[in-house]
């Protein structure tokens, strides 16, 4: 017997198949919708004030700006990058919408490496109980920009923010499998020396989320 | 098998008398403790959550064949090639044989106990591998040729003053530190070209969601995207109690498990990880193998199937008296503390393993932090009466119980000997404390007994002295 079928063999001796796909289907959803029915209430129903609040707490550590339109971000960057005594530099995600972006004034065709100083991305959507970015890789969104860069600024669409996972999951967005789907939240940190946080471990020191629109 | 618990009393009467492990322990937990005490303090009902949660995942275990072909399914229609594997050899042969059809010289590889209780690490070693450990603590731990003592801070028993020397022994950056930020960078640069360089990524899995047939990450430093991105070849090993129903239960159950165990709300980066990468995708593995584990768990489904609940936060080690007095180490297996001592034996075998489930005051505070409401109290006895229903108790130990039981059984004999005895023990206190008494060292050792009065409590009622 392969080894699949020895395993399959001894959880169906343990746990014989009763019931019919819909029935099970009919659980999975009181579970979900039962976990569900525990959640604190979310303090602010405005999504942007929940998001930036969550995403810029000090356990959390992003900073976050506003802007009217996504066509501010090119000035948003520059701002950024003077602030941070950045060179005005950077790789930028390879999004139609970004590349279409004024970007003169700044350098925005430098190629995404390990500890490229600044890349600018573009979240597919935001969840606001716990102020996380979310990415679906894709030929115009590679993962490693969000893991390469020592400060990623990242473009969000107000439009596109849920306030929890469950509606999240829930949406036709996160019904997709793509290779990757990335939950982001704040910059990499670690606690592995006495549990006391370091940011900055094998990700970006620095994630700066501009929300428009 | 892992280091075989035989020792355990030696390991402990050495961890016990390091007072510099106390310090690392108590820190790293006492912050884990604060953090979570907090995060849950913001949900006022997380007992209730607890509840749910272990329901959540009762429901993907009580349909595990169901939904593990589920997952197969759907994944391998994503182009993930799947591998099943019964016991640990059969898994580090999978691997290995991956591995080497990869034509891999380095390995890098992002933290996953999985790996640790099938011993992957040596079976990479024993192949020829160079294995590059990522995440800091699995880092810190491999330069100093160590196992993990505890499952979400693997270098708990390390002071950060203890990494410093590590630090200065083994990177190319000399300069003396104790400065956490500045030792996190020193290894983040260290480790910068291994990532580009292995051939193939190894990582775990948090989750398998059979709705989609993707495998769930959470981690905190993004060491596993830089593990499971650049390299041609990612291969996941998980443990076939991973399998979760939807994409929601998964992130219900993050919940849950990540205030466990660091407090946050969300680690910094959770990552689903579906097949190789796509036609057109500028990064991403071009092989993506997940091999299904059993070793154990299917017998786990007949013998304690609330053990595949169990989500990994590390909460009850944190919050165990016993495991903060000694350590992970002293329990000589993959897993220590109260989820430890469950697991080992069915690992291990319970002969080898029986002090773990010895090692436990049965306070129940670990089930009080399980954020899957899981009854470790009641699994640990359970393997204490197995271990004696199965005569692997010591003669001495089951001598003296039996002595007792028959006395127990015989009330006028009991009181008898009391009445015996308590003049006796009178004799060894001094100022209403007893501090030292023959065949009582394991008490006195490491504290006082109060001087007992002339009388039994019976005696005294049948006085008339107490009603």
């Amino acid at each position: 017997m392969s080894a699949r079928d020895a395993i399959f063999a001894a959880i169906r001796a343990a746990r014989p198949e009763a019931d019919a796909p819909a029935t099970i289907a009919t659980q999975a959803e009181a579970c979900a919708a039962a976990m569900t029915k525990t959640l604190p209430l979310l303090e602010n129903s405005d999504l942007v004030a929940l998001f930036t609040l969550r995403a810029s707490a000090e356990k959390v550590g992003a900073t976050v700006e506003r802007l009217a339109s996504l066509g501010e971000l090119p000035e948003a960057v520059a701002r950024y990058a003077s602030e941070n005594n950045l060179a005005p530099e950077l790789a930028l995600q390879p999004d139609p919408a970004l590349q279409q972006l004024d970007w003169s004034g700044l350098q925005a065709d430098a190629t995404l490496a390990p500890d490229t100083p600044l890349a600018v991305g573009l979240a597919l959507c935001g969840v606001a109980e716990t102020g996380s970015l979310v990415f679906h890789s894709a030929p115009t969104a590679p993962t490693l920009f969000g893991f390469l860069p020592l400060h990623h600024i990242v473009a969000l669409d107000a439009k596109s923010l849920s306030p929890r996972f469950e509606d999240y999951a829930a949406s036709d967005i996160g019904k997709l499998s793509p290779r990757n789907v990335n939950f982001i939240t704040g910059a990499s940190g670690t606690t592995d020396i006495e549990g006391v946080l370091a940011r900055g471990a094998h990700g970006p020191r620095k994630l700066h989320i501009v929300i428009y629109g | 098998m892992t280091a075989l618990a035989q020792d355990f009393q030696t390991r402990v009467d050495k961890a016990l008398a390091d007072g510099q492990l106390k310090v690392a322990i108590e820190r790293t937990t006492g912050n884990a403790r604060r953090k979570r005490a907090a995060a849950v303090s913001a949900w006022p009902e997380f007992d209730a959550a607890r509840k749910a949660a272990a329901a959540i995942k009762d429901h993907a275990i009580t349909h595990m064949a169901y939904y593990l072909e589920m997952f197969e399914r759907n994944a391998i229609a994503s182009g993930t090639q799947v591998h099943w594997a019964r016991n640990s050899d059969e898994a580090c042969a999978i691997v290995v044989g991956i591995c080497k059809a990869a034509g891999a010289k380095t390995v890098t590889r992002s933290k996953s106990m999985l790996g640790e209780e099938i011993g992957l690490p040596h079976a990479l070693a024993a192949a020829g591998l160079r294995r590059v450990e990522t995440d800091l603590a699995e880092h810190i731990i491999q330069l100093a040729d160590e196992t993990p003592s505890h499952i979400i801070w693997p270098a708990a028993h390390h002071t950060k003053e203890d990494v410093a020397l590590l630090f200065a022994e083994h990177h190319r950056d000399k300069t003396p530190t104790t400065d956490i930020e500045s030792m996190v960078e020193s290894a983040r640069r260290e480790l910068r070209d291994d990532f580009f360089a292995a051939e193939v990524g190894i990582s775990g899995a948090n989750y398998l969601v059979a709705e989609t047939g993707a495998i769930c990450t959470i981690t905190n430093e993004g060491n596993a995207e830089l593990t499971t991105t650049p390299p041609r070849v990612h291969i996941v090993t998980a443990g076939i109690e991973k399998i979760v129903a939807t994409t929601e239960h998964a992130l219900q159950l993050t919940r849950v498990l990540v205030r466990s165990a660091t407090g946050a709300d969300l680690t910094q980066y959770t990552t689903f990880h579906s097949g190789p990468k796509r036609a057109g995708d500028r990064d991403g593995p071009e092989q993506f193998h997940i091999v299904l584990v059993d070793h154990g768990r299917t017998k786990m489904l007949v013998d304690m199937p609330e053990m595949l609940r169990c989500l990994r936060c590390g909460a009850c080690l944190n919050h165990c008296v016993v495991y903060r007095a000694i350590g992970g180490h002293a329990y000589g297996a993959a897993y220590p503390g109260p989820m430890g001592s469950v697991l080992t034996p069915v690992f291990d075998g319970l002969k080898e393993s029986r002090d773990l489930p010895h090692a436990c005051t049965l306070n129940g505070q670990c089930r009080q932090v399980c954020p899957v409401d899981i009854p470790l109290p009641t699994l640990l006895r359970s393997w204490r009466e197995k271990s004696w229903r199965k005569g692997l108790e010591p003669a001495t130990t089951r001598f003296a119980l039996g002595l007792w039981a028959f006395a127990a059984a015989h009330p006028v004999l009991y009181r008898l000997g009391v009445a015996f005895a308590l003049p006796v023990i009178r004799l060894f206190a001094r100022g209403g404390w007893i501090s030292k008494m023959p065949l009582a060292g394991g008490w006195t050792d490491a504290r006082d007994l109060p001087k007992p009065p002339t009388k039994s409590f019976m005696a005294q009622y049948f006085d008339g002295k107490v009603r």
